[in-house]
């Protein structure tokens, strides 16, 4: 159970003025800025839930975080994650959670993966029985058992990432922070990394607080999403609920016959059931206001010929970029 | 304890097999360290050609003191210069995060983790001058204070790295890439020279505020000479007030630690 109150985290920061001359004077009289990374935010995540951050770069979500996860102090407000404040880094506390960054490493970069496993084993004290247990359990989920031996600087991006999930995940912890741990992936990499975070949530049922830039990660996993805009919470709730309260417009699409005027028809479709785009291959896509889309289907059956039609919603990353850029009055 | 007792097996036995891969290393270091020994006994011996009597040692006791200092030189080279060398590093690009959060204390992981294997043949060769330098004493020297003195070279090895960690830690304030470590390795030759040589304030200074003389030069001093016992007290002080400082330090500095943002 994590809880939340008027959280505010400030940093200051040296402001420094352009060329030698700004070096040098700023030797003797520095000005600083006061940046809001977390503006007076409150949050309840319960047990088993999956959270999805979302935000563009300097939206406060990887400063959460570090608060969540007793890494840097916070300005003012209170944290209780699982009963502790995560600030006090009571070993309880550190015992019970565990952290992946995407983009940082926290195996021994010249040994094997299974070195690192055996100094993680010792620091949260694992019985010998039940760390093979484990080992055996994640290593065989994430299908890299054969790599353990390997040094983990000879291993590929997403082999690495799937030895750091294991390194995180040994302890059993019930609260796992998992910032960007798809970044730099391929593909089927991606995808085995969601595939694995699914089970092992089933399994374990722990409380997951996720962020990516990848908005795959985040339908696939997260039922609830947080929206964050310079520090503030933009967005909290559901991800279904998104569209409803968000997404103006539904798209339909629909394939004309080879034989029609594309600008032509384009330039006749009237304005009020929403804009249109015909390419080159025929394909027709209209961004239609939801009160209008059953009209701009009716339009496109009665007066193009089409040979296929289909009406959904937006691309949820559309949507949450919509709502990014707009902040609350989105 | 026990448990990081084992913990520290782990880092040795993983230092080892990293350091075995860089030989070159290995044998370069080594050469460079006889030479800086040789050093350091032919300009007390050309001193020795000038006076009988230096800051009250003769030529004999000075090799004791010289040892006493190579001996922590290298035993904090062997154990804690790579972490010291880290350190800052981690600090000013925010690699601590891994670090804080894991259920240890964070200040023992940084500070044992790395064991410089490549160092420990120099460390061997510091052990074996100090047999060599205490064996050929002409005085008889109590077994007693012989064990008590090499025990104050470990704690000088300590209050030596504690007193750098202070220098190295200013970077949670100065965001500079190393902190004042360079400086801290410029003042830190004030311990190679015999603590008598200072008087007034400037003596203070290097018991109290800068305690270099109570790394190497008081142990060979309670080593040496009669009636010295009262040092212990000065160099278990001084360790215990750095020890508590460099928490307090520490502490006030991860509240300022900002992480660099991934």
């Amino acid at each position: 159970m994590i809880k939340v109150e008027g959280l505010s985290k400030q940093f200051k920061v040296h402001k420094k003025r352009p060329g030698l001359r700004g070096s040098i004077s700023s030797l003797f009289n520095r000005e600083y800025i006061i940046k809001d990374a977390i503006k007076n935010i409150d949050l309840e995540i319960k047990q088993g839930e999956i959270l999805g951050l979302i935000g563009s770069n300097g939206a406060g979500k990887t400063t959460l975080t570090k608060i969540l996860s007793g890494i840097i102090h916070p300005t003012s407000g209170k944290v209780s994650v699982l009963g502790f404040d995560p600030w006090e880094r009571d070993n309880r506390y550190r015992q019970q959670m565990s952290l992946i960054m995407g983009q940082k490493a926290q195996l021994w970069w010249d040994l094997p993966a299974a070195d690192g496993f055996l100094l993680l084993k010792e620091i949260y004290q694992i019985p010998e029985a039940e760390f093979k247990k484990r080992l055996a359990y994640l290593s065989e989920s994430l299908g890299i058992e054969k790599e353990l031996n390997v040094q983990v600087r000879k291993l590929s991006l997403g082999e690495r990432m799937k030895v750091e999930l294991i390194a995180a995940l040994l302890h059993q912890p019930k609260v796992v922070f998992l910032d960007e741990p798809t970044i730099g992936l391929d593909l089927s990499a991606q995808k085995a990394v969601r595939r694995f975070i699914k089970e092992y949530r089933k399994e374990f049922n722990p409380i997951m607080i996720l962020t990516s830039h990848y908005m795959d990660d985040i339908e696939d996993l997260c039922d609830r999403i947080i929206i964050m805009k310079e520090g503030e919470f933009v967005y909290d709730g559901g991800i279904k609920q998104v569209h409803q309260k968000y997404a103006q417009s539904k798209l339909v699409t629909a394939q004309a016959a080879p034989t029609i005027d594309a600008s032509e028809e384009a330039r006749k479709f009237p304005k009020s059931l929403g804009e249109i785009e015909i390419n080159d291959n025929g394909k027709i896509i209209v961004r239609s206001p939801r009160e209008k889309v059953m009209e701009a289907a009716s339009y496109l059956i009665h007066y193009l010929k089409i040979e296929d039609l289909n009406i959904s919603e937006e691309e949820i990353g559309d949507v949450i970029e919509h709502i990014m850029s707009k902040g609350k009055e989105a | 304890m026990s448990r990081y007792l084992r913990l520290y097996a782990h880092f040795l036995r993983f230092s080892f097999s990293k350091a075995m891969e860089f030989r070159v290393d290995f044998f370069f270091r080594v050469v460079m360290d006889i030479f800086f020994y040789a050093v350091q006994f032919a300009f007390f011996h050309i001193i020795y050609l000038h006076t009988p009597i230096l800051a009250g040692w003769d030529l004999e006791q000075m090799r004791v003191f010289i040892v006493s200092y190579i001996f922590i030189d290298a035993l904090h080279m062997t154990v804690f210069s790579t972490n010291c060398w880290w350190l800052p590093i981690y600090i000013n690009r925010g690699d601590l995060d891994y670090y804080l959060v894991k259920p240890v204390s964070t200040l023992f992981f940084l500070s044992l983790k790395d064991f410089a294997a490549n160092s420990f043949l120099n460390l061997l060769i510091a052990g074996s001058l100090v047999v060599w330098a205490l064996t050929n004493y002409p005085a008889p020297l109590e077994p007693i204070k012989v064990v008590i003195y090499l025990l104050l070279l470990i704690n000088g090895t300590f209050l030596y790295f504690l007193l750098n960690l202070i220098f190295l830690l200013a970077v949670f304030w100065t965001q500079s890439p190393r902190g004042y470590g360079d400086l801290f390795f410029s003042v830190s030759h004030v311990m190679e020279r015999p603590d008598r040589i200072y008087k007034g304030v400037v003596r203070k200074v290097f018991i109290f505020l800068l305690p270099f003389a109570v790394m190497a030069s008081f142990p060979a001093r309670f080593l040496m000479e009669d009636n010295q016992w009262h040092l212990l007290g000065v160099i278990f002080g001084v360790t215990t007030c750095f020890f508590l400082l460099v928490q307090v330090i520490w502490r006030l500095g991860l509240r300022n630690y900002s992480s660099a943002s991934s």
